[in-house]
């Protein structure tokens, strides 16, 4: 069994399922925004990545640099294998937890 | 991709970035960078996002910091916050709840970046104030001297009861050490003050004549060359000299080869024995820049047991008491009596250690200054308290969520002291910088009569303490919002806006308030009172006029002055020869200058009292002056007349009195032709009064010792080898101290000359203790006001807020602009009418502490007590005003609308 996730790692994980080449920090910070109407900072997010990659769910690459970064290079992230399978077993649990509440949970 | 350079701007600002940097892990701190960036220039290049575009990227950039802290700090591969640990053991659990709450604590200041920054900035204030006057004191009054087994070394002083403590004389010493059992070893202490002539300036230094086992009585020993011997010691042998470590650099370049060779001292070759090192601190005489041999046996005419100039410090031997040792010196002291019975008056010693001795007459000061420093810190928890205390308040439904959903009370305390303590400790560390700082400006400030400047600075007990006060301070106003967190008005709370407020907290807040202003209070009082001593004392007459009056010592020594009539001549011709000096209104000498550390005392004796037999009458201070002198000072003659040239030696004796002492020596018959003896009741001339001089401040200018007697320079029974020049310029005293040197030394060049000064400097640089307990009073009352009315508006701000749909009901039904203004004004004159009153009360009770502090001020002085109260009120009312119109202005619709 893998290790927990939290809540910000979990959103963190789809995040990067969902933008997949592209998942670098803006974009993670702007997709969770997005999606989830919940306000999040560069400082919280990178404080999860670094734990994520510490506990191997995900690996980073270093891109090109740009001139709307002030000649800075982008940092991508991906999950690993070990990290997707996390992620996986995680909705499935949830999954599990939540069949048969659509009356009290309600359906948005 | 590289960019281009057009490209590049507009940037992050600079400061932020390196904040960020700063840090962010190396491995992320380009991508944050980066983001960082990118999201700010989107933002600029939004329309909408623009305009507020730099200011979220502050809290962004501040918050990121933070948070990487943060991260930094707990992470250690521990999972993320809100998973469910499994069961750990106790320890663990308390440690990883204390981690949590303080991370917590932290992301929830520094989402409110402007609250933290009053509140530690206001903490720093207090806790650096209180860490550099800790500092100041600390070597002083919780130090042990700096010399192995401290607390066995003990001055040993005899005790002239109201008098106080006075010096022994060698005999004294002599037997004292030889007959005790206690004393492992003593030493004997005098004043020297040799000039040091050669190829520079010569120059007049300060040092001491000691007894050769002087350096092992403190326990340190020269870092070059030998200590003294009981060889080196005995008269004839050849004169020997221990430098200090500051005189060999100034001096002679740190030449370790200076050990063994002879210099010059008063025309005398001495050669140089060692150097004592860097480190060695001299706590019986600071200045002291060199040591000779005391070279005093019994038998010799300066060594009688009424010749009382020495100081004596001893080390008593391990195990033994200072009470034990005292005890059997004063027994032995009365058996000398009992021997010797005309050499004892008083048969008392005063034994204290030297910690004691040192500390003693600055005590007072520093414990009153430390007092006033404590009031600054609480004042300051105070005005944190309030400001957690309104926070909490918005924070209420937070708390009351927190509740339902199962968090203890005890959990919740918890939560909000470890908020103080994570503020306290920001306080703290800023705090340290400001002490820092602080420290070096109290130094440099400082009176030169504070021993052990040198000790003082930021080391680890003044850190600890720093520590230790952060974390009181932290519980202590972290007590109130605690407290008041725990309403239980649990569904009220979660359902009601953040704004309104029970009435609970409010009187706490106002409360804390009150307290502020007593306190500010308090130390403005202090400074009213030391302020109206000040006046009383400059108001003080010297006696003399000060203004262009230039004042130097002149030395005749050496070889060439043995003679009395060798230095008279000297100092005859520099007297005359100044007066040429273009400049030079007029000049004369005098033996000891007012208001100089130097007294010569005498017993005068009436011829009309000796030939009815009674002995001493009254004692006064001689003076022994060139004609000329009175005039030179301004010192007014009251009746008969001022020296001549005729009063040469040969003419008859004639001497003049201060007016004070003509009516204490002469209280019903006119003083002008009668005679007196000055010193010497059975021999001597008799000099006979010729004129009476308007009283002079002679020890300080406070003091009431005004008893003088003068004699002319040259009918003196011997000639002084220091005099004193004074010269009244018709320009600004100070630029002819040059032209006269040259005068001087074109006579002699090898004659120390010291002391140049104005008088107006010297008179300055005698209230210099004063004047710095003044300064730093009247720096914490400062302080301490901004600090109280900061509450006042903090509080009565809120106050409005609070009640703002209130004041629009009021202004609906019809209230009047005045009437609104009126009820926050009376508000906050309540609170300031109470703070003042509870101050003055309190203030009544603790001026005594200023206790020697005051000069002709009473403790309970009406005009201070009535100007600090009105300027207290005043300054509150003006605070009051902002908030007030406030409330008066609030447009009804606007409240009513918004609930």
């Amino acid at each position: 069994m893998g290790s927990h996730l939290g809540g910000l790692e979990q959103l963190v994980l789809l995040a990067l399922a969902r933008l997949g080449d592209d998942a670098y920090g803006v974009a993670v910070r702007d997709e969770i925004e997005r999606t989830t109407k919940r306000a999040t900072s560069f400082g919280s997010i990178y404080t999860t990545l670094a734990r994520l990659e510490q506990k191997g769910l995900i690996r980073s690459s270093m891109g090109e640099p740009s001139a709307e970064r002030g000649g800075r290079r982008k940092k991508y992230f991906a999950m690993t294998v070990a990290g997707e399978r996390a992620l996986r077993e995680q909705i499935a649990a949830l999954r599990t937890m939540t069949r048969g509440l659509d009356a009290v949970l309600g359906s948005r | 991709m590289t960019p281009r350079p057009d490209d590049i701007s507009p940037r992050m600002p600079r400061v932020l970035a390196a904040l960020v940097a700063l840090t962010t892990p190396a491995a992320n701190r380009e991508a944050v960078l980066g983001d960082l960036e990118e999201h700010y220039r989107r933002a600029l290049a939004d329309p909408e996002r623009a305009e507020t575009a730099r200011r979220v990227m502050w809290r962004e950039a501040m918050t990121t910091a933070a948070l990487m802290l943060l991260g930094r700090a707990t992470h250690r591969g521990s999972s993320a916050p809100n998973t469910p640990h499994p069961p750990a053991p106790r320890g663990d659990r308390h440690m990883s709840i204390l981690v949590a709450d303080a991370r917590h604590a932290l992301r929830m200041l520094a989402r409110r970046p402007a609250f933290t920054a009053i509140a530690i900035f206001t903490l720093a204030l207090g806790i650096g104030a209180t860490t550099a006057i800790f500092s100041v004191v600390k070597p002083l009054l919780f130090q042990a001297p700096p010399y192995p087994g401290a607390d066995r070394i003990v001055m040993v002083w005899k005790w002239h009861g109201d008098a106080g403590k006075g010096n022994i004389g060698f005999g004294t010493f002599d037997d004292l050490t030889t007959a005790s059992h206690t004393i492992e070893t003593a030493a004997a202490m005098g004043d020297w003050r040799p000039t040091l002539t050669g190829n520079a300036e010569p120059e007049r230094l300060a040092g001491q004549r000691v007894s050769p086992t002087f350096f092992r009585v403190l326990g340190v020993h020269p870092a070059i060359g030998r200590d003294f011997t009981a060889l080196d010691d005995v008269r004839g042998s050849a004169r020997v000299a221990i430098l200090s470590h500051d005189l060999w650099t100034r001096r002679f370049n740190r030449d370790s080869s200076i050990v063994g060779r002879t210099i010059t001292m008063d025309g005398d070759p001495v050669t140089v024995l060692g150097v004592m090192p860097a480190s060695f601190e001299n706590l019986v005489a600071p200045d002291a820049e060199l040591w000779t041999t005391l070279r005093y046996t019994v038998g010799l005419e300066w060594a009688c047991r009424s010749c009382q100039h020495l100081r004596m410090i001893a080390r008593l031997k391990p195990n033994v008491g200072v009470p034990t040792a005292a005890a059997e010196l004063t027994s032995i002291l009365r058996g000398l009596a009992r021997q010797y019975p005309g050499d004892y008056k008083d048969i008392a010693l005063y034994v204290p250690t030297l910690q004691q001795d040192v500390a003693q007459a600055i005590k007072p000061v520093l414990i009153t200054l430390l007092g006033a420093v404590v009031l600054v810190l609480l004042i300051a928890c105070a005005n944190v308290s309030n400001l957690l205390i309104a926070r909490g308040i918005q924070r209420r439904s937070e708390f009351a969520l927190r509740t339902a959903l199962g968090a203890g009370r005890a959990r919740l305390v918890r939560q909000v002291l470890t908020e103080s303590l994570v503020l306290a400790g920001g306080g703290g560390v800023v705090g340290i910088v400001l002490a820092v700082l602080g420290t070096k400006l109290l130094v440099a400030l400082a009176p030169a009569s504070l021993p052990r400047t040198s000790s003082i600075g930021i080391d680890a007990g003044v850190l600890a303490f720093s520590c230790g006060i952060t974390m009181i301070t932290g519980i202590l106003f972290g007590l109130a919002p605690a407290i008041t967190a725990l309403r239980p008005q649990l569904y009220d709370d979660i359902r009601r806006s953040s704004r309104t407020v029970g009435s609970g907290s409010r009187f706490t807040r106002s409360a804390l308030v009150v307290s502020e202003v007593a306190l500010a209070l308090i130390l403005m009082v202090g400074s009213g009172l030391l302020l109206r001593s000040s006046a009383m004392i400059l108001g003080i007459a010297p006696g003399f006029d000060a203004t262009n009056l230039l004042t130097m010592q002149v030395q005749a020594a050496g070889t060439r002055m043995r003679s009395d009539t060798a230095v008279r001549q000297f100092f005859d011709e520099a007297v005359a020869r100044t007066r040429e000096i273009p400049g030079v209104h007029s000049a004369a000498l005098v033996s000891q200058l007012p208001l100089s550390s130097d007294f010569d005392g005498y017993g005068v004796h009436r011829q009309t009292a000796a030939a009815a037999g009674t002995s001493i009458d009254r004692s006064a201070f001689r003076f022994a002056v060139t004609p000329g002198y009175f005039e030179t000072m301004k010192i007014p003659l009251v009746r008969g007349r001022l020296f001549g040239d005729a009063d040469r030696p040969g003419a008859l004796p004639v001497a003049v009195l201060s007016a004070s002492f003509a009516k204490a020596l002469f209280p019903d018959r006119e003083p002008l032709g009668e005679r007196i003896r000055i010193g010497d009741t059975a021999s001597g001339p008799w000099y006979e009064i010729i004129g009476i001089v308007g009283d002079v401040r002679h020890v300080s200018i406070d003091a009431e010792q005004l008893n003088g007697v003068y004699t002319t320079m040259s009918q003196w029974k011997y000639s002084d080898d220091v005099m004193s020049l004074v010269v009244r310029a018709s320009v600004p005293a100070g630029t002819l101290a040059p032209a006269v040197r040259k005068t001087i030394w074109s006579i002699d060049k090898d004659q120390a000359i010291t002391r140049v000064q104005t008088m107006t400097d010297m008179l300055t640089l005698a209230q210099s203790e004063r004047r710095f307990t003044l300064l730093l009073f009247e720096l914490f009352g400062g302080v301490a006001i901004l600090l109280a009315a900061a509450g006042i508006y903090g509080v009565l701000a809120g106050t409005v807020t609070e009640r703002l749909r209130e004041i629009g009901v009021r202004a609906a039904l019809g209230a009047t602009r005045s009437h609104l203004l009126m009820l926050v004004l009376r508000q906050g004159v309540a609170m300031s009418l109470l703070g003042v009153a509870a101050g003055v009360v309190a203030s009544l009770a603790l001026s005594g502490v200023l206790g020697s502090m005051l000069y002709r001020v009473s403790r309970a002085d009406p005009v201070t007590y009535a100007a600090v109260s009105a300027a207290v009120l005043a300054l509150a009312t003006v605070t009051c005003l902002v908030p007030a119109w406030r409330a008066a202005k609030v447009d009804p619709m606007d409240t009513l609308r918004a609930e």
